[in-house]
């Protein structure tokens, strides 16, 4: 099928790669000014509160306190729970449709994943409200249902199928020859997936892991429906069966609010930037490790 | 190959830019109203915008639930052209928006009506005084005991620091509008939010527009000396209850063109019929009225 290519042809591939070079330029700068901008808007507030902002324990509007100390434990917790939840659980269905499933029913049980992921956000909050919030308030007889944990355990099955699906991919990309060495040796299916597949894959179902928290990091309404909003932090640090606030859900109650310039903006602007360095940072770190493996293979 | 691929792609390009083209004349021209703001106002104005629209065909009606800070803040920066207020405007926010000239118009009262868990109202809290909200708010008082109640803990039920219904009720209650409010134990936003919360509870206060009580939450009386008051409309409307307010409209300078033909139209008999269908006390003369007069 080898041809020379007319000129014209030519003149269309150049074309096409400019085209695509200023889409992917585009992109990149898009992105840098996203940082740029919300860098830019959130100095006032570093300046202004300094390590306040981080470490400080009170959010007044009207005394023009800002201190993201209850977001910051608020997102670690929620993401903790939702890891938690989620880890066994999407390991579990990535083995079993890599690993056990037939070839035939693969595609479904990705379906059903993929399904998984499609469901909106607020979807996700309304049934925690309805089902989750009278459901853990009667069975643990708490003063309310909304508290870290049910933000956290919603935020939980909401990252399943990113986790699921990577670590799946992670383990599919196994060479055959891994487990057939296994086999050879004599070990039966679980003891070649242990000793052969797992290590193999250990570094994207880690991958797996990062990329899933950055999501539950990210995610906004369905926590904020379901954690309760109260800008405090948990006491003692481990009760989390108390309603707590996250970086995700003190923006969304209150940025559409912020005007433009105000002191509360920049401090909104602030915990988005600590939001973005922190996803970035997981985000980044997640593709590093899924491509070590990718080259080391 | 690759000629015979061209020609399905071509055609769809052609059904694609055809069914544009067909939209593009029809969206450009209608006029568009866009209100943001308060949840409680947002029954009005949503009922008001649909009968609206059906007298002026081809007018765009939009109504967002945003809350009274963030419309009267979108209706300031230029993203709504009239903002809901279940408050009046704050000097803060003039300050913030220097360039706005904030006009104002009623378009309702309501009240803003202390409410609890039906089982605590069942319990027999049925009236507390502004002093007793003041003790459950700040966290001097965290059990329902002390007030008559059943022996549970209060969940305290807060709203975010913009709403129009928490200004008026902190202002009420402490005197000042923005007071932090330390015994919260659950922060809501919208009326939806907060009516959900009380009702999913059995030991709950919170804060509601008197037309958003129902079985599960149920409106307290205030006692103040001359007895308990109960939030009825004819109280409301003499003032009687301590925590009433107007609804409010707010625009950028005198409402005109088409803001000014909508507020006309939520003051005339007919808008303030649906006013009081909805449960709030009507400005202006209502429909009803009129038509009791012509009998």
């Amino acid at each position: 099928m080898l041809q020379w290519l007319r000129p014209a042809e030519i003149r269309a591939e150049k074309a096409a790669k400019s085209l695509l070079l200023a889409a992917g330029a585009l992109g990149l700068a898009a992105a840098a000014a996203v940082v740029f901008f919300i860098g830019v808007e959130s100095w006032p507030a570093w300046r202004e509160q300094g390590a306040g902002l981080i470490l400080g324990g009170e959010w007044s509007v009207g005394e023009g306190r800002f201190g993201a100390l209850p977001m910051l434990a608020g997102s670690a917790v929620v993401t903790s729970v939702a890891f938690a939840a989620a880890l066994p659980i999407g390991l579990s269905a990535a083995i079993l449709t890599a690993e056990f499933l037939p070839a035939r029913s693969r595609p479904l049980a990705r379906f059903l994943l993929e399904a998984l992921a499609g469901v909106p956000s607020v979807v996700y909050g309304l049934m925690g409200i309805a089902v989750l919030v009278p459901w853990l308030q009667r069975g643990l007889g708490l003063l309310t249902g909304r508290t870290l944990l049910t933000g956290g355990l919603v935020l939980g099955v909401m990252i399943l199928p990113t986790l699921a699906a990577v670590a799946e991919d992670a383990l599919r990309a196994v060479a055959r020859e891994k487990r057939e060495a296994g086999w050879a040796l004599g070990l039966n299916r679980i003891e070649t997936l242990l000793h052969c597949v797992l290590p193999e894959a250990r570094a994207g179902i880690a991958a797996a892991g990062l990329l899933s928290l950055g999501r539950a990091l990210g995610e906004t309404i369905a926590v904020m429906l379901l954690v309760g909003s109260l800008d405090r932090l948990p006491n003692p640090w481990y009760d989390w069966l108390v309603p707590g606030q996250t970086l995700t859900s003190k923006l969304g109650r209150e940025a559409v609010e912020a005007a433009v310039g105000s002191p509360q903006y920049h401090a909104l602007a602030a915990l988005a930037l600590i939001l973005l360095v922190v996803v970035a940072g997981l985000t980044l770190l997640g593709q590093r490790l899924s491509r070590v493996e990718g080259a080391a293979r | 190959m690759h000629r015979r691929l061209k020609s399905p792609g071509n055609r769809i390009f052609a059904v694609v830019v055809a069914v544009l083209s067909a939209a593009g004349p029809s969206a450009a021209a209608p006029e568009t109203l866009r209100i943001s703001g308060s949840t409680t106002l947002t029954p009005i104005a949503a009922k008001a915008a649909e009968r609206f629209r059906k007298r002026h065909r081809g007018v765009r009606v939009f109504v967002s639930p945003t809350g009274s800070g963030a419309g009267i803040a979108a209706m300031a920066s230029g993203t709504a052209d009239i903002g809901m207020a279940s408050r009046e405007i704050d000097p803060d926010e003039r300050k913030r928006f220097p360039k706005a000239d904030f006009v104002v118009t009623p378009a309702a009262r309501d009240a803003v009506v202390p409410v609890v868990s039906a089982a605590v109202y069942e319990a027999g809290v049925t009236a507390l005084s502004l002093a007793d909200l003041r003790r459950i708010y700040s966290g001097e008082a965290a059990n329902w005991k002390a007030f008559g109640g059943p022996d549970a803990e209060i969940l305290v039920i807060d709203k975010e620091a913009s709403r129009g219904t928490r200004h008026v009720f902190m202002g009420a209650v402490f005197g000042d509008e923005k007071a932090k409010a330390p015994g919260a134990r659950l922060v809501t936003g919208s009326n939806n939010e907060e009516q959900a919360a009380v009702s999913q509870s059995d030991a709950a206060i919170g804060m509601l527009s008197n037309a958003w009580m129902n079985e599960r939450v149920r409106g307290l009386a205030i006692k103040t000396a001359d007895g308990a008051v109960a939030p009825t409309l004819e109280n409301v409307l003499s003032g009687r209850f301590p925590i009433s307010r107007n609804l409010n409209f707010v625009t950028d300078g005198p409402p005109r063109g088409l803001a000014k033909r909508f507020i006309d139209f939520v003051l005339s008999p007919e808008g303030q019929s649906i006013v009081e269908e909805l449960g709030y006390v009507a400005v202006a003369e209502t429909g009803r009225d009129q038509s009791g007069k012509g009998r």
